[in-house]
């Protein structure tokens, strides 16, 4: 860190050197932080240790037991903080496209405008595609596009999975932490996950076992998870995206949609190779519910592989970390923009007639 | 041999899967980009198809990791 | 749905996600893409006036400037009928000036050599009585003996005007033929009498050709006649040079 200041000086010479200076002494700090870092390796969680919705706290402890608990979940939290911020944004955004609406200066600047244009962009895609039912498609890309961008980018700010509670370790937990006091009630982390091993005999034994084991340890809930990492989340904008395509179908040809699953048409008019039309229609209903599972599979895995890879690689060689963020934003933004993009193309495709193909 | 291991190896293998899919989208972004570099006129067109083509090849690799978490969580 | 709820997938998890996505999307169909496609419409509506505009605008531009040329040419082509009519009035005017500056002249020339013309032949005639008293002082020293006054009248006649009793003596000489112009030269200026005597005898060889009298002191005495191409030289002049050839 002291290796800026020598450099400082150098600085005031030329506009055309500094900037060359001032990158070099970023860099030699860079380099410098990361060796003296480099013995400290920080103990690191890794996020994959279940798929399950991780209850932080029962909401309502009060309700009667019959009717189950109901737990906040991790995903649930940066789901409600990804809604807050595209809330916001749209807020934001709303209020400068009626100022321009109002004053009829159509030109908006600052943040309003980049994301204006971003969903101009978008709509102009969606109209190139679909024609006139742009309007109607529009709303589900630009939505989805959003939603998802904003929830996939928070993987990266520091804190997500990096902050959560501490519980003592029960019999579901198979990997712990040891911690210590930091400041105030705060815990720190100061081990890497230690596999713990219940007892494989009876209960009785195994839980004497257990008690042995865990002194000292605790399970570690990282307080938010980034929503794309919980199949409710990719699985119900799946369902969503899936099931609106249908009713477009149905809005835009009418019962005539049905025709592309159940092609009996084809199996009267020809009969020869009729039967493989029909075959073909059976296959497209079969796609329909394999789309559900791709669009959410796909979300999920990217972003769940995306966070385990940037915890690996901060546990292998945390100063080159930078570049795999911005890796993360890449995928981030891609798979945002795909899933937007499928749903519009299949909700495009779900418009025109099978018989135009 | 321990069932948890046989799980993880199973998942490992269920992932092998994967390679056709890249493959596939190897070939897929290759062909897009021959024909962006010989009509860049049609680039927005070619593209949707790409991707389109691109999700459908990946559905497969998904399907592979779908059996894979399966057999890691779910088994 | 064991391995579903194992993957971590919880119906009620599930619904409230649909539901917040929903409410999401009506919402950021309300604040957001409504006023967004209105203002994409009205901003393509304006963009598709203001193409129309200078269309149009063009259009008007092009025509005036049509209109423009048109009248350009026209101004030029009658500039240059106006430029061209006056270059051939101030022609006409400067060869009419010219014309009469050059018969004025030529009027002027001629009065004043038909003057100069004039005057000498008052001279020659003057000097004629002169000649005539020095020639008779002159043979009646040399000859001794004076002539009488007809005989001298008659010699004198003949050496000035060729006329010898009453008959111009060259015109023998002369074939009888036509001329536009008969022009009779004599030393000195003839008198009245010898004109209409010559006049009268060449009518009878020449017709009625006019008749022009010259003066050449050159020919020292005689006559020329000159009728078209044919010359009859019956000057002194001539008569001296023979001599002078048959002496030599």
């Amino acid at each position: 860190m002291d290796t800026t200041t020598p450099h400082d000086t150098p600085q005031q010479q030329g506009s055309g050197n500094s900037g060359c200076l001032t990158m070099l002494a970023l860099f030699v700090a860079l380099v410098v932080g990361a060796i003296w870092l480099w013995p400290k390796k920080l103990p690191v969680h890794l996020p994959a240790t279940k798929l399950s919705d991780e209850p932080l706290f029962n909401l309502f402890p009060n309700l009667p037991p019959d009717l189950g608990a109901v737990y906040l979940t991790n995903t649930l939290v940066a789901t409600v903080l990804g809604y807050a911020v595209v809330l916001i944004v749209a807020f934001v955004v709303g209020r400068s496209i009626r100022r321009a609406l109002a004053t009829g200066d159509y030109v908006i600047g600052g943040f309003s405008g980049a994301v204006v244009m971003l969903l101009e962009g978008i709509y102009n895609m969606t109209e190139a595609t679909a024609g006139k039912w742009a309007r109607t498609i529009f709303p589900y890309f630009a939505t989805i596009m959003m939603l998802v961008l904003v929830v996939n980018w928070m993987e990266l700010l520091p804190g997500v999975e990096t902050i959560g509670l501490l519980t003592p370790v029960t019999e579901e937990v198979h990997k712990a932490y040891e911690a210590e006091p930091w400041v105030g009630g705060i815990y720190k982390l100061t081990s890497d996950p230690i596999p713990v091993e219940h007892g494989e005999g009876g209960a009785e034994g195994g839980e004497a076992g257990a008690a042995a084991h865990t002194e000292g340890l605790y399970d570690f809930r990282p307080l938010v998870r980034v929503s794309s990492t919980d199949l409710n989340f990719t699985l119900a904008l799946a369902l969503v995206s899936v099931v609106m395509t249908q009713v477009i179908g149905f809005r835009a040809q009418g019962l005539h949609y049905l025709e592309k699953f159940f092609n009996f048409r084809a199996l009267f008019a020809k009969p020869g190779m009729g039967i493989l039309d029909f075959v073909v229609g059976l296959l497209e209903l079969i796609s329909e519910f394999s789309k559900i599972l791709s669009f959410s599979f796909r979300l999920f895995g990217n972003i769940f592989a995306g966070s385990v890879l940037l915890f690996v690689m901060g546990a292998l060689a945390p100063f080159i970390l930078p570049a795999f963020y911005g890796l993360e934003l890449f995928v981030g933004l891609i798979q945002a923009f795909v899933f937007g993009m499928l749903t519009m193309v299949f909700m495009a495709q779900a418009t025109h007639s099978h018989a135009d193909h | 041999m321990e069932i948890g291991a046989a799980k993880l190896i199973g998942a490992g293998l269920a992932m092998i899967g994967a390679i056709g899919a890249g493959l596939g989208i190897g070939v897929l972004a290759g062909g897009a980009v021959q024909g962006i570099a010989r009509n860049p006129d049609a680039a927005g067109q070619i593209q949707t198809n790409m991707i389109l083509g691109i999700a459908f090849a990946e559905a497969v690799a998904i399907y592979c990791l779908v059996v894979a978490l399966l057999l890691i969580f779910a088994v | 749905m064991d391995a579903l709820v194992k993957l971590g997938i919880n119906v009620g998890f599930l619904l409230l996600q649909i539901f917040a996505f929903a409410l999401l999307l009506a919402i950021l169909g309300a604040w957001v893409y409504k006023p967004l496609l209105q203002m994409i419409e009205e901003r393509r509506k304006k963009l598709a006036q203001a193409m129309e505009d200078a269309r149009v605008a063009a259009e008007a531009r092009a025509n005036a400037e049509q209109e423009a040329q048109k009248i350009l040419a026209e101004a030029r082509a009658k500039a240059d009928e106006i430029i061209r009519e006056a270059r051939e009035r101030a022609e006409e005017q400067r060869r009419a000036l010219l014309e009469q500056a050059q018969a004025e002249a030529e009027k002027l020339k001629r009065e004043a050599l038909a003057e100069v013309e004039e005057e000498r032949n008052r001279v020659l005639a003057e000097l004629r009585e002169q000649i005539a008293a020095l020639a008779v002082a002159a043979a009646q020293k040399i000859v001794g003996a004076s002539l009488d006054e007809q005989r001298q009248h008659e010699l004198l006649e003949e050496f000035f005007a060729g006329v010898k009793g009453k008959q111009v003596v060259v015109l023998d000489e002369l074939e009888a033929t036509t001329a536009d112009q008969v022009e009779v030269i004599s030393a000195v200026p003839l008198t009245d009498e010898e004109k209409a005597l010559i006049t009268e005898q060449l009518k009878a060889k020449v017709g009625d050709a006019p008749i022009v009298f010259k003066v050449d002191p050159s020919i020292l005495g005689g006559l020329v006649i000159r009728v078209g191409d044919q010359i009859v030289d019956a000057s002194v002049a001539r008569q001296m040079a023979l001599l002078r050839q048959k002496l030599a």
